[in-house]
């Protein structure tokens, strides 16, 4: 009687000791699986916020480009023929604009649409003067040149460039230069 | 029996305690680890970068007439950069080295508009014969980060102009 008694009482036991077992190691797969889910979720955030970053950086990097593209056209704009001093300056001047091919081009309509933008200003920079839009008659004291203009609303790129003509002085016909802007103006794309 | 399941449990619930801490100390550490990564990633020292707009702005500065008039003529700011290094003088009896110092910095002041608030932070430019500095004009704050260009003229001239943003 006691055997059985004891014998039972020791199957029990070991019951209870296998059954935990079985349980803990259950909860410690489950542990596991749970630790490893949180840490994927984690890395993955991680991820999407760098991401995030890296791509915040290549739209200004994007930005900067079209940026440097529209200063080229300008710049390619003031060394064409239309606008260039060309020779007539002594030596071939970078970046100068000839203040009467500018004048005459002003009042050729041919020319409007000949290039891809909206608006063709000069501005006068130095020496400054009030804001005065240049014709035949005014231009020792005006400051604008509006070339061509399609449309207002646009937005602006510009370069420095010397705006030169002749002059005549005592000492004969003299070269005169001062500093201006050419601002170039296109449609918005929305 | 049941003081042994008490104690096995105690120490469970202690053993998933310390694994909890764990865990979280190692998702502490993995983050500050990553933050710190990002922020050296991230951070940029001062720029300096080429700038077409400055380049044109040298360019078209270097061919602008000055009030200077010599018997050849009136000079630009070359030829009276030119006329500084030799300590020549104007028709008008001012030295070629005021007339270029009061020329070049209001064509900068006008070009350049700095102001409180605006893009431009400050700027500087800087007319050199060699290694001699003959003049330096400067406006508003340096910053970190600048666009600048360099003209170099005949005779060991050098132009350099930086705008701060």
């Amino acid at each position: 009687m006691k055997n059985k008694k004891s014998t039972r009482a020791l199957t029990l036991v070991d019951n209870l000791n296998i059954c935990p077992k079985s349980k803990r190691s259950q909860i410690k797969i489950q542990q596991m699986a749970i630790m490893m889910i949180v840490l994927t979720i984690f890395f993955v955030f991680v991820a999407l916020f760098i991401i995030t970053i890296k791509l915040s950086g290549t739209k200004d990097k994007a930005t900067a480009l079209e940026e440097e593209n529209a200063m080229l056209l300008v710049s390619k704009l003031a060394e064409s023929p239309e606008f260039s001093c060309g020779e007539s300056y002594g030596y071939g001047l970078s970046n100068c604009i000839d203040l009467d091919k500018v004048i005459i081009l002003k009042e050729k309509n041919e020319y409007n649409g000949f290039w891809p933008v909206s608006s063709i200003e000069i501005r006068k920079i130095y020496p400054k003067t009030s804001d005065i839009e240049c014709t035949k008659n005014n231009l020792d004291n005006c400051n604008i040149i509006k070339v061509y203009s399609k449309t207002t609303d646009t937005i602006t790129q510009s370069t420095f460039v010397s705006l030169c003509r002749k002059e005549k002085t005592s000492n004969g016909v003299e070269n005169k230069c001062d500093i201006a802007k050419l601002i170039v103006g296109y449609e918005t794309k929305g | 029996m049941k003081q042994r399941d008490k104690m096995e449990g105690f120490w469970n619930s202690k053993r998933s305690q310390e694994e909890m801490v764990g865990f979280g100390l190692i998702i502490i550490i993995v983050a500050v680890i990553i933050l710190v990564f990002l922020s050296l990633s991230v951070k940029q020292n001062g720029t300096n970068i080429e700038s077409y707009e400055v380049e044109s702005f040298l360019q078209a500065t270097i061919y602008y007439t000055t009030s200077c008039e010599t018997y050849s003529g009136f000079l630009n700011i070359e030829e009276l950069i030119k006329g500084c290094e030799k300590e020549n003088v104007c028709l008008n009896g001012k030295s070629n080295c005021q007339v270029l110092n009061e020329t070049l910095k209001d064509i900068s002041k006008e070009s350049w508009n700095v102001k409180q608030g605006g893009f431009v932070k400050g700027y500087e430019l800087k007319v050199n014969s060699g290694q001699q500095e003959l003049i330096t004009i400067s406006e508003g704050n340096k910053t970190q980060s600048s666009k600048g260009s360099l003209q170099a003229l005949p005779e060991n001239i050098k132009i350099t102009m930086d705008v701060f943003y």
